[in-house]
């Protein structure tokens, strides 16, 4: 008689230790839960929005160790020992908004707000790559998550003034205009 | 639309992952960046018994080189491959094609092994791997074995992959420093699959005729498609507009693929000698490039 | 992306409105606490989870639950039976011989629509239970093919109604064939205009929990149920009393939860059944195949006579409506072609036969433009052939058409009647913006030199908005409810230290900014700062008459209410002035949050000493005055009469209307059959702007999603009845890539019939983007012969094109 290798492993439950937002949290889980479900249900990070379920729409879009990705495309036991970033790691204060945010808000790169969460933390993840986009750019780097409401543009112009408002931030210096509107963006 | 239960099992080794791909066999699916197998398990369209998670085993996460290949552990996220220096330099195709994968937040999370296994005919990674001639290296119950792309597809979403087996790594034979690509692919959005695709590899003689050629086509078949025809059509030839076109048209008898809502078979079949065209024209536009550089 | 503004009337010199403020909506949105409605847990609340119908047409022989209710978990199996032995159908606007309810009794009529419900502890569980049940479906034939279903001898959906046509009329307004007898041509095209949706990024959803004192409360995101809740309460066989309606801000809607009636009644019988709170909230496939409504799906025989000049004489419409399955929402759509039936043109004698044929698809309903922007397709696509025949520049021949600034108000064919409006004034505006003959010479250089292809495209829209109840029926000879009524209300409170509540009577938020509207209104009336204004909303059992948001109604509409409950406030404020300065009334003003003397402002009194003595010294105040700052006003619709009883007069239903002409370059590769933008200009006039941003942002948003009805999106169902469109990886909504940039200006023509002129303008750009860009594809590939007649255009179809284009050239 072999022992099951697979009998180790429960279809049960799991423990699992993520730390979200920058704090560790543990937590018992369904192993086959979502990592978007965990955030919301468990966690009561409601700012995941769940557009599709299947990994197109983006709205659940957080940042795994940094780097922007589909939570209903995780299971949430796949998040242990992992850092999760949701909106509310930029600020979950109507009143104290982060700058980021700030810029949504001035621009008016929102309507309804249910890509909104997913916006800004690609945002976040595109200024931090330090880099000066063009708005045809900016288009391509913003194009896995979808927005019903705005057509975009006001998107585009929230993440190219949060841009340059951040980069005078860190630079001190040199902060003009936000890199040239070259007004061309559509590709079909 | 949630996943349905299933035993979830997440080894640290590649001989654990085998164990357990051998104890339950077709019952079990192997998650990897999971952007393909988690909607489909979301949707209830894949129903395994058990899940066999292979992302934390860190063998299945490196990229080296061995003299004139170089490795890449299926567990290789595919944003990894569009900046990192070895992939740049050594198999130059990979970055190009790699960027029409979905979009980021996909390729943030999709491996390379993940999208080879599931052999989708239209994704970007099993189609350079026929025209780079690539090698998977996979692993069973009695060892490793390895399987060349242009026998790993067998059909629709098959592969050769035996049900108690793992697919560990994709060996990339080094471009020549002289050899020119092109990857072209046309969707109905950006980050869409392909309607089409192609890959193409060109090394020129010093007469500036075709001293070799690779071709391979995307989502026009079952399988990824290896160009033969428009290979030898351009074999010895030079470069021409004219040439490059007249041999792109052999294309057409490999597209099988019938109308779907998003093309129709005409379609494809026009499309697939368009692909072809313009990829090996930016590879030729390399190759000259490169040895005007040297 | 510059916004101009060209006001053709001078500027009213407001203070707030028409700025470019911040939405008070945003701050919330933007940490993520938007309030929707999957956010929503209550104490032990279950979680249903649909079976939808795999097959397009079948008789329900049974629905076997009993592996289903094995399931841990599970409390509880609800089918078709259930709701006809314990329900009344559905709202409904159509013919009363099409019944429909939630959950499908006795047949299924087509692909996704649901048959039962499973209600478990959680939504996994749901689910898991849903493939435990078993159902015994007997095969009716598939009715796909609108032409072939009025076939007689076709199956028929709903044996009861007795034909698959489920409304058909010709409506003559003047005399077509006289017209055309004076025309020196006719131009006439089939088109085809296909399915899709409004399909926002949140689904449909409820929450229902059965009250203590018998009162059942549905938190749902549909917009308009303060209009309706009566009707949802009488599908459900409770008192109208005995069900509460709660707001829930919705994540989008354009259309698609106007009145999402599916999901808050599922979900309140779910509820009932089970005694229990209870979530549905639709997951995405759900919506695609189920959801209330897609949007219009239109065939069309046209024809449009013109004389030599280009002056167009009339027009003669064939629509085919492929309906679907039900008709809950009647013929509201055509409507709303009607409400501009001549666009922006001349012409007296129109034509229009419509036939809304019964298939085995989802209803139809409303999506951004109600149909009104399937009809301006069709129009300018007419207007664009004869233009072209005639040589003329699109440009030249609408002009040569205009209605002109001084005709308004202008009656139109039909009855309806168009406020005000300067279409000169708007074209010249987008032509300053961008240099067409540059670009002409351009795409024949590109052309001849280097074999590239691209076209430019000129179309116009009207953009009806502020619709009026009659429309619900006036297509209708024999309406069973022919209501006039459309109100909105508003209730303003100045608090005891002059600080400001609004209270909206609808569930209004779904993207638009109801909010802002409102603050910027009190802002405007008294001074105040927009922001510190807090806002709520009513739930039905607090609600004065409301009907919420659509037809581009709800800013002009809350604008009335808010400024009618404004004025009642401040008369109240200056007449505690007047008492207590010892001051005439007439020699006081409101300015800035003050009441003071005309003339000696120092003498004033803020508004927090005037709250203060209205909520706190009764004997201080006038004679038989009341304690207190709080006012309502309902706000009636400005300008709507009934339709003659023949309907040779449609009556006024739909009289605020807004104008705008878009022009777009694009290249097209004639190999790939793919597109890119090189410019676009897009000039709107909505009246009096609230808040330019927000209206820009309404125009590109529109617009984009007239380019996924023009390109990429697409319902589709096959010759067998099989959905083809279930996941968002086949149903493609534009993302930033396929979007252009656009640039924008606006001409303010104020209405003489709204508070401060406002006109609706939330639906213009996807009422435009469509006729737009199929002339641009035109343009770009006329050498090819190319005619786009029909949406969406796919690659293929353009590359197919090309292809015997240049066979013919070949053969030549």
């Amino acid at each position: 008689m072999t022992t099951s290798t697979g009998s180790k492993y429960g279809t049960g439950q799991r423990t699992v230790t993520v730390r979200v937002n920058g704090r560790d949290v543990t937590r018992e889980v369904s192993t086959r839960t979502t990592l978007a479900d965990f955030l919301r249900d468990d966690l009561d990070l409601v700012s995941v929005h769940l557009g599709c379920e299947h990994g197109v729409c983006g709205c659940c879009t957080i940042l795994l160790d940094g780097h922007s990705v589909r939570s209903c495309l995780m299971l949430a036991v796949q998040a242990d020992g992992h850092a999760v970033e949701t909106v509310e790691s930029l600020s979950g204060n109507p009143a104290e908004l982060h700058p980021i945010q700030e810029s949504f808000a001035e621009e008016q790169g929102l309507q309804c707000g249910f890509c909104t969460p997913a916006m800004v933390l690609r945002t976040k993840e595109i200024i931090e790559t330090g880099r000066e986009l063009t708005d045809a750019e900016v288009r391509h780097e913003i194009s896995g998550i979808l927005c019903r409401c705005t057509g975009y543009q006001n998107i585009v112009n929230a993440v190219q003034s949060a841009s340059a408002k951040l980069r005078c931030g860190a630079a001190g210096a040199g902060c003009g205009a936000a890199a040239t509107d070259d007004s061309t963006g559509g590709r079909h | 639309m949630k996943p349905p239960a299933f035993t979830y099992c997440d080894p640290d080794s590649v001989d654990e992952a085998v164990a357990l791909k051998n104890e339950y066999g077709i019952d079990s699916l192997v998650l990897a960046g999971g952007q393909s197998l988690l909607p489909m398990l979301n949707i209830r369209l894949a129903r395994p018994e058990a899940l066999i998670d292979i992302n934390r085993i860190s063998d299945l996460q490196k990229i080296e080189r061995w003299s004139d290949v170089l490795e890449i552990g299926a567990g290789v996220r595919q944003y990894q491959l569009e900046d990192h220096p070895l992939v740049q330099e050594l198999v130059p195709l990979l970055p190009q094609a790699v960027k029409f994968i979905g979009h980021i937040e996909n390729r943030h999370r999709g491996t390379v092994g993940g999208s080879i296994a599931h052999a989708d005919s239209a994704a970007e990674l099993p189609c350079t791997a026929v025209a780079l001639d690539a090698t998977l290296v996979v692993r069973g119950p009695s060892g490793s074995r390895t399987i060349a792309a242009r026998d790993f597809f067998q059909g629709w979403m098959t592969t050769a992959l035996e049900p108690e087996e793992v697919l560990v790594a994709v060996r990339y034979p080094v471009m020549p420093w002289t050899a020119g690509h092109g990857f072209v692919e046309v969707a109905r959005r950006e980050g869409d699959f392909a309607l089409a695709g192609a890959a193409a590899v060109v090394n020129l003689g010093e007469d500036g005729r075709i001293a070799s050629l690779a071709v391979s086509a995307a989502s026009i078949s079952d399988t990824p498609v290896r160009a033969t025809a428009v290979e030898q059509a351009l074999a010895g030839e030079l470069p021409t507009k004219e040439n490059i076109a007249r041999a792109a048209k052999e294309i057409v008898p490999s597209v099988t693929s019938g109308d779907d809502m998003h093309a129709t078979r005409a379609y494809r079949q026009h499309l697939a000698t368009v692909v072809v065209q313009r990829a090996i024209t930016a590879a030729v536009a390399r190759a000259h490039e490169r040895s005007n550089a040297q | 992306m510059a916004t101009e503004h060209a006001n053709t009337e001078e500027k009213s010199g407001y203070k707030y409105l028409g700025a470019d403020r911040k939405r008070v909506e945003d701050p919330r949105l933007l940490v993520g606490r938007g309030g929707y409605i999957a956010d929503l847990k209550l104490p032990g609340m279950l979680h249903a989870a649909i079976l939808r119908s795999p097959v397009p047409h079948a008789r329900i022989r049974s629905v076997d639950a009993t592996e289903a209710l094995k399931l841990p978990g599970v409390v509880a199996v609800v089918t078709g039976e259930d709701c006809k032995a314990k329900m009344n159908p559905c709202m409904n606007f159509g013919p009363a011989s099409i019944a429909q309810y939630p959950l499908a009794v006795d047949k299924v009529r087509y692909v996704g629509e649901a048959v039962a419900a499973v209600v478990a502890e959680s939504r996994y569980i749901a689910e898991d239970a849903v493939e435990l049940l078993e159902v015994d479906f007997e095969d009716l034939p598939p009715v796909t093919d609108p032409m072939a279903a009025m076939e007689p001898g076709s199956a028929l959906l709903h044996e009861e109604h007795g034909s698959n046509i489920g409304y058909e009329r010709t409506f003559e307004f003047g005399d077509v064939n006289a017209a055309f007898s004076q025309a020196d041509f006719v131009v006439e095209d089939t088109l085809h205009w296909g399915r899709s949706a409004g399909m926002p990024m949140e689904t449909s959803g409820a929450v229902a929990h059965p009250g203590l004192n018998g009162v059942l409360e549905i938190y749902c995101n549909s917009l308009n149920f303060s209009y309706f809740s009566f009707l949802i309460a009488s599908a459900l066989k409770l008192p109208s009393n005995k069900l509460t309606m709660k707001p829930v801000p919705a994540g989008g809607s354009f259309g698609s939860k106007f009145t999402a009636h599916k999901v808050p009644t599922l979900t309140g019988f779910l509820a009932l059944q089970v005694g229990r709170p209870v979530s549905y909230i639709e997951d995405r496939i759900d919506h695609l195949m189920n959801s209330d409504h897609h949007a219009s799906d239109r065939y069309y025989d046209a024809r449009m006579g013109f004389r030599d000049d280009g002056t167009i004489v009339g027009l003669d419409i064939d629509v085919v409506d492929d309906y679907g399955a039900y008709m809950q929402f009647g013929v509201g759509t055509h409507g709303n072609a009607f409400s501009q039936i001549v666009g922006p043109y001349r012409f007296r004698d129109v034509k229009y036969h419509v036939r809304a044929v019964l298939t085995n698809k989802c209803q139809q309903g409303a999506y951004r433009g109600f149909g009104s922007e399937v009809h301006n397709w069709v129009l300018e696509r007419l207007v664009d052939k004869a233009a072209r025949r005639l040589g003329l520049a699109p440009e030249e021949i609408r002009r040569r058409n205009f209605i002109q600034p001084d005709q308004f108000p202008y009656k139109i064919p039909g009855g309806n009647v168009y406020d005000s409006g300067n279409y000169p004034a708007v074209l010249d505006k987008a032509l300053s913006m961008i240099d067409l003959d540059k670009w002409r010479d351009e795409q024949k250089r590109l052309r001849e030199e280097e074999g590239r292809y691209i076209g430019i495209g000129l179309a116009t829209t009207q953009e009806r908005s502020v619709f009026s109840a009659t429309e619900f029926w006036a297509l209708m000879d024999n309406p069973a409810f022919p209501l006039t009524s459309s109100p909105e209300s508003a209730t303003v409170t100045i608090d005891p230290t002059g600080e400001f509540q609004l209270l909206l009577h609808c569930q209004s938020m779904w993207g638009n900014s109801p909010e802002t509207v409102g603050a910027t209104v009190l802002a405007e009336e008294f001074g105040i700062a927009p922001e510190s204004v807090n806002i709520r909303y009513a739930d039905s059992a607090h609600a004065l008459p409301g009907t919420g948001p659509g037809g581009s109604r709800y800013t002009v509409m809350l604008a009335g209410a808010v400024r009618g409950a404004a004025r009642k406030l401040q008369k109240k404020l200056i007449d505690i002035a007047a008492h207590t300065l010892e001051v005439a009334a007439e020699d006081l003003e409101l300015v800035d949050a003050r009441v003071q003397v005309k003339g000696a402002p120092e003498r004033s009194l803020t508004l927090a000493e005037l709250a203060g003595t209205a909520y706190f010294f009764a004997l201080n105040l006038p004679e038989g005055m009341t304690s207190g700052l709080e006012e309502s006003y309902t706000y009636d619709h400005p300008y709507t009469t009934l339709p003659s009883p023949d309907r040779s007069d449609l009556g006024v239903f739909y009289p605020i209307m807004g104008h705008a002409c878009h022009i777009a370059v694009l290249e097209v590769d004639p190999d790939t059959g793919i597109l890119s933008f090189l410019d676009y200009v897009a000039v709107h006039d909505a009246g009096t702007i609230v808040n330019p941003k927000s209206l820009g942002g309404h125009v590109t948003g529109g617009a984009a999603q007239g380019l996924g009805s023009t390109l990429y999106e697409e319902l589709a169902y096959d010759e067998d009845g099989q959905f083809k469109s279930s996941t968002f990886m086949d149903y493609l909504i534009p993302t930033a890539n396929e979007v252009p940039a656009f640039r924008m200006a606006h001409v303010e023509t104020p209405s003489p019939f709204t508070e401060y002129g406002i006109k609706g303008g939330g639906e213009g750009g996807r009422m435009v983007t469509p006729s737009v860009v199929s002339a641009a594809i035109d343009d770009a590939l006329r050498d090819f012969g190319m005619r786009v007649r029909e949406l969406p255009v796919k690659p293929s179809e353009i590359v197919a094109t090309v292809q015997a284009g240049r066979a013919a050239a070949g053969s030549a």
